[in-house]
């Protein structure tokens, strides 16, 4: 297991306030890492000291497995990343920032500026100067310009900011196919769960400056991906039910007439006829889907999920 | 370090600024001219020689230009700081020293050959409007010029260091006003007559600013490594 990203007790103070205290996290190689976390919990902090842009105030980074010091330019050469919002240079066209993109990078390749426009779907801009692009273009083009020289790791700050329910869409596919076919590593941060989920193989989850969290998406899944609802007149008796009849021990009574079954080893109809078996009334039973939603906002409320 | 000095030429057009700099060169030789004439309507010379003109010519291109680089340290760095394009410029695998070092490379030298090139320009716009209906009455051009050259050539390489000194100040709060009102008051005190001479005429003078223009470019240079760029 090799990782690209290793941070270890990363700290940075702004006037005596911590923005990012003790993250410790790691990033694999060839992941897809989210980071997610509420506005001002410190993402940007984070990725900012992950591409030297902050000196951290206490801790290190270590990319590719090198420590990183005030020094350290090689590395960015390896890296895309869009940090913030993506900043271009507003009089130049779309096509003269990529160019100078790659000018910079030192790669020599100018037929991949068309391919990556075609990429992100950035037609037919022909030499409008960016600034008067709207955001949503604004970001595809950063996305362009972060992928151009196919990096071994990509750093996209907020990435689906600004783009329709198409546009976020394509993006996850350019995201998995970017991962997939080149085995790039995708660091990507959001405050919408949503998109993530579907996208990532590990989440970090950061809240006032710290990394409550880091789990593979494996792991969540696995922990909470279905379980079953069932409304009954008698919890208590329903509860016995199911832990004596069918051995089910994954369960969690919610309320006096609300119980929940995880872990669907056993099918709904089985705890069903059971429950029938012993005159139970059953009023509703539904197959649900905890979403990491769930799980990301009990997180970040420091509760515990399960009872 | 060329490859990126010309990289900082097409990121900025300097191509706009070479045609702000023509027109102001239009206009000084018409001041003159404007001045020149119209002494000699009032009967009372000002260009009783050419070595005064010279000076004039001097004084005002070195004037200009002080300002017209305080313009482009604005745009090339301290714009790029305030609107965060710095930070995709501290993305690439370059020194963030070199890139410092390019782009004020870049200022010094365009305002040298501007300088420069508005030195021959003007003087010699004058040389063919007296030629056509003289304005000074010692005419000697030639023996003036090859008189003062290489003391005007040291003082354009001193005036173009110099003119550096404003990134001092829009450093401070990466402010564009603070940068340009701070080129206008080294012209003041630098460019203004006291009789027949200006400060710049003391030899210490343009020798200490230049060094402090260039200490403050060390400055700059020195500390962008260490800054968190936000």
């Amino acid at each position: 297991m090799t990782y690209i990203v290793q941070t270890h007790q990363l700290t940075k103070t702004f006037n005596g306030q911590e923005a990012v205290s003790g993250v410790s996290m790691n990033i694999q190689k060839g992941d897809i890492y989210g980071l997610l976390g509420p506005n001002g919990a410190g993402k940007t902090t984070i990725m900012k000291m992950l591409t030297n842009l902050v000196k951290p105030t206490s801790g290190e980074v270590v990319l590719f497995g090198e420590k990183i010091t005030d020094a350290s330019y090689s590395m960015l050469g390896r890296m895309g990343s869009i940090i913030e919002y993506p900043i271009f240079y507003g009089k130049l066209s779309a096509k003269e920032n990529l160019d100078l993109h790659c000018e910079y990078m030192g790669y020599p390749n100018k037929k991949a500026i068309d391919e990556v426009l075609e990429l992100v779907k950035l037609s037919n801009i022909d030499n409008k100067a960016v600034k008067h692009f709207s955001l949503g273009m604004k970001q595809r083009l950063g996305i362009a310009r972060a992928m151009i020289t196919k990096p071994e790791l990509l750093i996209l700050d907020e990435p689906i900011n600004g783009l329709d329910p198409m546009g976020i869409k394509e993006l996850r596919d350019l995201f998995q196919m970017l991962s997939k076919q080149y085995g790039i590593t995708l660091l990507i941060s959001s405050h919408l769960l949503s998109e993530i989920e579907q996208v990532a193989d590990a989440i970090g989850v950061v809240n006032h400056g710290r990394l409550i969290q880091e789990v593979s998406m494996e792991q969540v899944r696995a922990q909470n991906t279905e379980y079953i609802e069932l409304t009954t007149n008698d919890c208590k008796q329903a509860a016995y039910v199911l832990s004596n009849d069918l051995g089910i021990s994954n369960l969690r009574v919610i309320d006096e007439r609300v119980i929940r079954v995880y872990g669907a080893s056993i099918p709904q109809s089985e705890i069903t006829k059971a429950l029938i078996l012993r005159n139970m009334n059953i009023e509703s039973i539904t197959k649900k889907n905890s979403s990491l939603e769930d799980y990301f906002l009990t997180l970040l409320h420091g509760g515990e999920y399960r009872a | 370090m060329l490859k990126l000095m010309k990289l900082e030429l097409r990121k900025f057009k300097l191509s706009g600024y070479i045609r702000g700099a023509l027109i102001a060169n239009v206009i000084i030789l018409g001041l003159l001219l404007l001045i020149g004439y119209t002494s000699e309507i009032e009967k009372e010379l000002s260009f009783t020689d050419f070595e005064r003109v010279l000076s004039l010519i001097e004084t005002f291109v070195r004037a200009t230009f002080v300002v017209f680089a305080s313009v482009l340290i604005w745009t090339m760095v301290i714009g790029e700081f305030k609107s965060k394009s710095m930070t995709v410029m501290f993305l690439y695998p370059i020194n963030r020293k070199k890139i410092m070092i390019a782009k004020l490379l870049v200022i010094v030298l365009f305002t040298f050959s501007a300088m420069i090139v508005s030195l021959v320009f003007v003087t010699l716009g004058f040389a063919i409007a007296h030629s056509i209906s003289p304005i000074v009455p010692d005419a000697s051009f030639w023996p003036v010029i090859k008189q003062h050259a290489a003391g005007i050539v040291m003082n354009t390489v001193a005036a173009s260091i110099m003119s550096l000194i404003p990134l001092y100040f829009g450093m401070r709060s990466y402010s564009g006003p603070a940068t340009i009102l701070s080129s206008f008051l080294i012209v003041v005190i630098v460019c203004q007559y006291f009789g027949d001479i200006t400060l710049y005429s003391f030899i210490i003078i343009p020798i200490t600013l230049a060094l402090i223009g260039a200490y403050v470019a060390y400055l700059a240079i020195r500390n962008v490594e260490k800054r968190d760029i936000l």
